[in-house]
C-alpha cells in the first residue's frame, strides 16, 4: 500500500521526463481539471496533478520534496477566497506558500518555478490558462538551474 | 552476528559494558519513553547477543539524541552514540529510518544542496552594516540558519539574527570575515541519522569550497556545524588542516573591556555539541561574566546538562516534549529572566515547547542565543 510518505508521493510522478507538479485541493480546483476534461480542454502533458483533500494540509516537507526529486515546478490550485470546503483551508494554504516559497528562493530557484493559485469550481478553461500560464512561465525564462 | 554489527561493536568499545545502569539512570529518552522499556544497557545487550533486528526495533534507536550524557558516566567508556551512529546506516543499508518531523522539509533542503550545482541566494541577510571580506583568512559558516529563519519564523526564533550578530561582533574585533555563498549544510543530522552518501556529498562540497576560499579560520555560530566540520570532516571524509571553533571559543581567547555594570540575571543551556561533544563550558560563561551578565546555573549543569529533547529533525513526540518541559521548569525555577543557548536548534526546540498553552506561564522564560546576547551588549556600550 503506498503510503503517504512525501519519497513515495513524489517518486511515481517524477519518474517521466515531465517534471510539473499541479497540487490541487479535491473541491474547487480539481473540479476545474475534471470540467477541463469532460470539455476535452487540452493542457501541457508535463503537468502531473496531485490531488489532495484541502490544499491546506500541505506541508512544505512535501513540496521541497517534489524539487528534490526533479521537478521543474510545483503550482498549487486551490479554492478562492471564501469558498475553502474547511473555511480555513485556502488560508492556511497562503501561509504555506509564503513560507515556501522564501525556502525554494533560497535554494536558488526562479520565482516563476513555484505558484500558488485559486480555481472555482467547473472552471475547465480558467484551470487550462492557469496551469499552461505556469508552464510556459517555466518554459520562457532559461537555464533553469532545478 | 552480522560482520557490520560485530565491526561497529568493536570500534566503539560496546564489548567493555558492565551492565552497570548507570547510563539508563541518566538518559532523558529512557526517563520518559513509555512505549517500551529503552535503555543503553539494554539496547547494547541486544546487540551483543547478536540480535540485529531487534535493536534496530529498540524503542530507543531513532529516538537517542546522541546527546552523550550516558558517555559522561559511563564506567567502561563505551562510545554509545557513536554506535547508534554508526548502526543507523546499517539500517538505512535495509531501507530502514527514523520518523522524520516537519515532512523532512530540514533533510530535503540538505538533499537539495548536496547538487553540486544547486546555486543557492542565501546571504540576503547581509545587511549594508556588515562588513565581509573575500581575502579574509577567516570564514564565518552560517550553516542553515537562513533556512531555520525562514521555516520558524512564525516561532519568532533568532536566525538571520544570529548570522548577522556574528559578523558585527567580528567587525568590532576589527575582523572582516568571508561568508561563502555556495556554503551548503554541514550534514550533521545526516551523518547522526545513518545517511553517510548525504554527509559525504555535502562535507566534499564544503570541503572544496573552504579550500578555494584561501582560509585558514572556521568560525560558526551552530555547535554542530563545529563539531562536524572540526571531528567529523577529518574522520570521514578528508583532513582539511582548517582550524574550526564555535564563536565562543574564539571570543573567549579575545579581550573584552569587560562592562562591570550588572545586568540581568541569566542561565544557561550547555548545547550537547558545544558541551559533552566538544568539551566547551568555560567559554561561554567566562563572555557571559565579562558581559556583566549574573549567570544563575540550572541544576543540571555543564556534562550534566539536559538536551533540548531532540536531535536530527527526528522522532520528535511526547518524550520531546517532556524533555523540553522539564528542562524550561529548570530554567524557570533559578528565577533567570533569560535562558541563554549557544545553538540555534535548542532555541527551537524550547520556544515550540513554549507554544503549549496550558502550561504558559510555568515554562515562560525568554530564550536568546548567546551570540545576539554579546552583539547587543557589545553594541550598547561600545
Amino acid at each position: 500500500m503506498t503510503t503517504l510518505h512525501p519519497d513515495n508521493i513524489m517518486e511515481g510522478k517524477l519518474q517521466s521526463s515531465s517534471k510539473v507538479i499541479v497540487i490541487t485541493c479535491n473541491w474547487n480546483a480539481y473540479s476545474g481539471l475534471e470540467t477541463a476534461g469532460t470539455e476535452r480542454l487540452t493542457y501541457s502533458s508535463s503537468v502531473h496533478p496531485i490531488k489532495v483533500m484541502c490544499l491546506g494540509q500541505i506541508s512544505p516537507g512535501i513540496i521541497l520534496k517534489a524539487f528534490e526529486k526533479g521537478a521543474n515546478g510545483v503550482l498549487m490550485l486551490g479554492c478562492p477566497p471564501g469558498e475553502c470546503q474547511f473555511e480555513f483551508g485556502n488560508r492556511r494554504a497562503e501561509e504555506i506558500y509564503k513560507e515556501v516559497k522564501e525556502l525554494v528562493a533560497l535554494l536558488g530557484y526562479r520565482e516563476e518555478q513555484f505558484k500558488l493559485d485559486w480555481i472555482a469550481a467547473r472552471e475547465g478553461q480558467t484551470f487550462v490558462d492557469v496551469v499552461g500560464n505556469f508552464v510556459d512561465g517555466l518554459n520562457g525564462s532559461a537555464n533553469n538551474d532545478a | 552476528m552480522m560482520p557490520e554489527m560485530k565491526e561497529f561493536i568493536d570500534q566503539n568499545r560496546v564489548w567493555y559494558c558492565l551492565d552497570c545502569g548507570k547510563c539508563g539512570a541518566v538518559c532523558p529518552i529512557t526517563r520518559y519513553e513509555r512505549r517500551d522499556f529503552a535503555s543503553p544497557r539494554l539496547l547494547i545487550e541486544k546487540a551483543i547477543h547478536g540480535h540485529t533486528d531487534d535493536v534496530m526495533d529498540d524503542a530507543l534507536f531513532w529516538s537517542c539524541l546522541t546527546c552523550k550524557r550516558c558517555s559522561e558516566l559511563c564506567p567502561s567508556d563505551v562510545y554509545f552514540s557513536e554506535f547508534l551512529r554508526d548502526t543507523r546506516t546499517l539500517a538505512r543499508s535495509f531501507d530502514c529510518s527514523g520518523d522524520c518531523t516537519h515532512s523532512e522539509m530540514v533533510q530535503t533542503w540538505g538533499k537539495i544542496m548536496s547538487d553540486a550545482d544547486q546555486k543557492q541566494n542565501r546571504l540576503n541577510w547581509l545587511t549594508d552594516d556588515l562588513q565581509v571580506s573575500e581575502d579574509s583568512d577567516t570564514v564565518y559558516f552560517v550553516g542553515c540558519l537562513p533556512y531555520y529563519d525562514t521555516a520558524f519564523k512564525k516561532m519568532d526564533v533568532e536566525g538571520v539574527e544570529i548570522a548577522q550578530a556574528a559578523v558585527r561582533i567580528l567587525n568590532h574585533l576589527g575582523i572582516e570575515p568571508q561568508v561563502l555563498a555556495d556554503e551548503r549544510c554541514c550534514g550533521h543530522d545526516q551523518l547522526w541519522e545513518g545517511d553517510q552518501e548525504t554527509f559525504r556529498t555535502l562535507g566534499q562540497i564544503n570541503i572544496e569550497n573552504l579550500k578555494e576560499s584561501g582560509a585558514k579560520k572556521i568560525i560558526t555560530t551552530c555547535p554542530e556545524c563545529a563539531r562536524t566540520l572540526k571531528i567529523d570532516y577529518p574522520q570521514f571524509i578528508e583532513n582539511h588542516g582548517l582550524e574550526v571553533l564555535h564563536l565562543v571559543e574564539f571570543l573567549a581567547a579575545q579581550e573584552f573591556n569587560g562592562d562591570t555594570h550588572l545586568k540581568a540575571a541569566v542561565t544557561y543551556q550547555d548545547a550537547c555539541n558545544l558541551g559533552r561533544h566538544l568539551g566547551v563550558y568555560d567559554a561561554p560563561r567566562q563572555i557571559m561574566d565579562d558581559l556583566g551578565f549574573e549567570l544563575v546555573e540550572m541544576s543540571r549543569t555543564r556534562n550534566a546538562a539536559l538536551c533540548c529533547g531532540t536531535s536530527c529533525w527526528t522522532a520528535c513526540g511526547q518524550v520531546s516534549k517532556s524533555i523540553q518541559v522539564e528542562r524550561l521548569k529548570e530554567a524557570k525555577a533559578t528565577g533567570a529572566e533569560t535562558l541563554v543557548t549557544s545553538c540555534i536548534k535548542c532555541q527551537i526546540h524550547f520556544k515550540c515547547a513554549q507554544n503549549d498553552p496550558i502550561l504558559g506561564d510555568e515554562i515562560d522564560i525568554e530564550i536568546r542565543d548567546l551570540t545576539t546576547l554579546i552583539a547587543d551588549s557589545l553594541m550598547e556600550h561600545g
